[in-house]
C-alpha cells in the first residue's frame, strides 16, 4: 500500500511538472503559455523595470524611450503568433516559425526583394556545380540546393583568393533587440547601442575569392568590435556567435546572428558565401528564428 | 590541532555545509580570497607541512591550467587584448573569469579535504544513520573510499616490493605489468571490501527501526554557542548574498555590486564564518599556553 501510495505520488508530480513546462513554452518572444505582451510593451515604453543600473543608465534610458514607441507597432504586427495563447513543444515551435513564414512570404508584400525566388531550385543548384545527394536532397554539408539565380556555397578551401581588391558594403545591426529589450539579458542592456546601428553601412574593400565571413572578421577586428565565433565541420563554416558581445540566445532562445546578401538570406554558412564586387552584406540579429528581419527561407529549412 | 574535531557532530557538519556551499556559488573576487585562505590555511593546521606540499604540487599547478583553459574556449568581454590565431579575441573579462572558476575549484577542494579530516564516517552516520540509514552508509562509504584506497595501496604495494614485483623492479613492459597487477588487486579488494562493508552492517541490524547505536558525542553549552554563530553568520551571508551585496558580473564588462556600509558587513560575517574553526583552534592553544604558564 504504501508503495503504491508513493508511486502515486510520483506520477502526479511528474505530470504536474510536465504540464508546467508545456504552459510555460520557452524562454522567446511568443513560445509562452499565456500572453504577457501587453503588459510589457508597457514596461518597454516606460522602460524601468528589466534596467537594473538605473543610475548610471538613465540618460541612456531617456533616449531610448522614442526609439522604442517609433517601433512599437511594429512589434505589434510582429506579434499575431503570440496571441493564439497556446503552449508549444520545440517541435510545433519549429513548425510555427514555418507556418507563419509561408504565409508572409504567399503574401509577399515583404521588404525582401526576392520573395518570389525563394523555392530551391535542384536542377540550376547542380547545373551551377553543387553536387546534391538524391537521398537526402542536400549535399555533402547538408544544405539544401539555392533558389535559381543565386551563388551556390563554394567551400572556404578551394576559394581561391587573389590580390585583386574589390568593394562591398557591410553593415551589422540589431534593431530587433530594442523592440524586445525585455528579453534581453539584465547584464547586457547597457551595450546595446541607442539607434540599433553596431557598424553602420559601409563600403568595404576585400580581395577576390573572399568569403562573407573574412570581410566580417576583418572589418570587425579593424573596427575594434568585439566578435566571436565557432568553426562547425558539419556545415564547413564558421558560425557567428555574438558581436560586440550580444550573442546567440541574450534576447530569448530563439535569437541569434543572420546575414544577408543583397537582401537575400543565404541557406548555407558564411565561410562557404564568395562575395562579388557591389555585393550588400547586411548582418542582422534575429529574436524570432530570422522571422522578425524577413529571413523566412532559412527559417523554413531550418537553418 | 584537532579542538574543532571535538565539537558535536551537528557543529561540524554546519559549518562545512556553509563553508563548502557558499565557496561553490559565490564568485564574487573577495569572497573567493576569502574563502581559498580559510581553506588552505585550515586544512595546513589539520594536516600539517603535507598539506602544504599537496596544494602547491596539485592546487597550483591545476589553477593555472584553468587559468589558461578558459579564455582558449571563451571569448566574450569588451575588453578585447589581444587577437588569438584562430581570429577569436583574447578578452580581459574571460582570463579573469577563469582564474576565478580556478580558485574556486582549488577552495572547494581544500575545504573538502579539512570535511574529511573533521567529518568522520562515524560522525556522518550518528547524524543521519536514523534518517536515511542506506543513504548515509552509502555516502559515508564513498567519501571514505578515496583516503582507504590510498592508504590500502600503500600497503599492497609495500607488500609487492618485498617479493620484487612493484613498479620499480625491472623493465619497463615488467613494471607495467606489476602496475597492472597491483591495480586488479586493489579493484577486487575495493569491490569485496564495500560488499563486506554492506554485509557487516546489515548483519548487526543497522537501519532497522527501534535499534539503538552507541555513540560518543554530547551537545553541551560550548556546541550550542558556536552552532549559534556559525548559524547566525551563515544566514547573514546568505541573506545579503540574496540582497545582491555580493553581486559580481563578468561579462559583457567586469562590475560589482556597490560598495556600502551592509555590504562590507556582509564579507566581513562570511570572513569570521570561514575562519571559525581557525578562531576555535587558535583560542585552544592560547587557553593551553595559559594555564601550562601557571602551574
Amino acid at each position: 500500500m504504501r508503495k503504491h501510495k508513493n508511486k502515486i505520488i510520483a506520477g502526479v508530480i511528474i505530470a504536474i511538472v510536465l504540464a508546467f513546462v508545456f504552459w510555460y513554452g520557452g524562454d522567446a518572444p511568443g513560445l509562452r503559455g499565456w500572453t504577457p505582451e501587453p503588459q510589457e510593451d508597457v514596461t518597454v515604453v516606460q522602460n524601468d523595470e528589466p534596467i537594473k543600473e538605473e543610475i548610471a543608465e538613465a540618460e541612456k534610458t531617456i533616449s531610448d524611450i522614442p526609439v522604442k514607441e517609433e517601433n512599437a507597432p511594429a512589434t505589434e504586427e510582429n506579434k499575431p503568433q503570440k496571441q493564439d495563447g497556446t503552449p508549444m513543444t520545440p517541435a510545433e515551435k519549429i513548425a510555427m516559425a514555418e507556418k507563419i513564414a509561408e504565409s508572409t512570404q504567399s503574401s509577399a508584400e515583404e521588404t525582401t526583394s526576392s520573395a518570389e525566388i525563394k523555392q530551391s531550385n535542384e536542377e540550376y543548384s547542380e547545373e551551377q556545380g553543387m553536387v546534391i545527394n538524391e537521398v537526402t536532397g542536400k549535399d555533402q554539408y547538408r544544405t539544401e540546393p539555392v533558389p535559381e539565380g543565386k551563388p551556390v556555397p563554394i567551400e572556404p578551401e578551394n576559394a581561391v583568393i587573389t590580390d585583386k581588391e574589390l568593394t562591398c558594403t557591410l553593415s551589422v545591426r540589431c534593431d530587433t533587440i530594442l523592440q524586445n529589450i525585455g528579453w534581453l539579458d539584465s547584464e547586457k542592456v547597457d551595450i546595446v547601442p541607442k539607434d540599433g546601428v553596431i557598424f553602420a553601412e559601409k563600403t568595404v574593400t576585400f580581395y577576390e575569392g573572399e568569403s562573407v565571413f573574412n570581410v566580417l572578421v576583418r572589418e570587425m577586428k579593424r573596427n575594434k568590435i568585439h566578435m566571436e565565433f565557432e568553426n562547425t565541420p558539419i556545415y564547413n563554416s564558421a558560425y557567428i556567435e555574438g558581436i560586440a558581445n550580444l550573442y546567440e540566445f541574450d534576447c530569448g532562445e530563439l535569437s541569434g546572428w543572420m546575414y544577408k546578401v543583397n537582401d537575400w538570406f543565404p541557406n548555407y554558412g558564411c565561410s562557404r558565401y564568395q562575395l562579388k564586387a557591389g555585393d550588400k552584406v547586411e548582418w542582422v540579429y534575429t529574436c524570432d528564428l530570422g522571422n522578425d528581419v524577413g529571413g523566412h527561407y532559412s527559417a523554413r529549412n531550418g537553418k | 590541532m584537532s579542538e574543532f574535531k571535538t565539537y558535536h557532530p551537528i557543529v561540524n557538519f554546519v559549518y562545512f555545509v556553509f563553508a563548502i556551499g557558499f565557496s561553490c556559488f559565490f564568485m564574487h573576487p573577495v569572497c573567493l580570497c576569502i574563502s581559498l585562505v580559510s581553506g588552505f590555511t585550515y586544512s595546513v593546521m589539520l594536516k600539517g607541512k603535507k598539506a602544504i606540499k599537496t596544494n602547491l604540487i596539485y592546487m597550483l599547478p591545476m589553477l593555472l591550467m584553468m587559468a589558461l583553459i578558459n579564455p582558449a574556449f571563451n571569448h566574450e568581454g569588451v575588453t578585447i587584448i589581444e587577437y588569438l590565431p584562430s581570429g577569436n579575441p583574447l578578452t580581459l573579462e574571460s582570463i579573469i573569469y577563469g582564474l576565478c572558476a580556478a580558485v574556486m575549484i582549488v577552495s572547494v577542494v581544500c575545504h573538502f579535504s579539512c570535511y574529511n579530516e573533521v567529518m568522520t564516517s562515524d560522525k556522518f552516520i550518528y547524524l543521519f544513520g536514523k534518517i536515511i540509514p542506506s543513504m548515509s552508509l552509502i555516502i559515508s562509504m564513498t567519501l571514505r573510499f578515496v583516503p582507504k584506497f590510498a592508504s590500502q595501496l600503500k600497503v599492497v604495494t609495500n607488500a609487492q616490493r618485498c617479493m620484487g614485483r612493484d613498479v620499480s623492479n625491472g623493465s619497463i613492459i615488467k613494471c607495467a605489468k606489476n602496475g597492472l597487477n597491483i591495480m586488479s588487486i586493489m579493484t577486487t579488494w575495493s569491490l569485496e571490501n564495500a560488499i563486506e562493508t554492506a554485509d557487516s552492517m546489515k548483519s548487526r541490524g543497522y537501519g532497522i527501526p527501534g535499534r539503538t547505536a552507541f555513540s560518543i558525542f554530547t551537545f553541551d553549552k560550548r556546541d550550542k554557542k558556536t552552532l549559534v554563530c556559525i548559524l547566525l553568520l551563515g544566514i547573514y551571508t546568505l541573506a545579503g548574498n540574496l540582497m545582491g551585496e555580493m553581486d559580481f558580473r563578468f561579462f559583457p564588462s567586469m562590475k560589482m555590486a556597490e560598495v556600502s556600509v551592509f555590504g562590507i558587513s556582509v564579507f566581513v560575517a562570511y570572513l569570521l564564518l570561514c575562519i571559525c574553526p581557525i578562531i576555535i583552534e587558535l583560542w585552544e592553544v592560547r587557553k593551553w599556553k595559559a594555564l601550562r604558564s601557571k602551574i
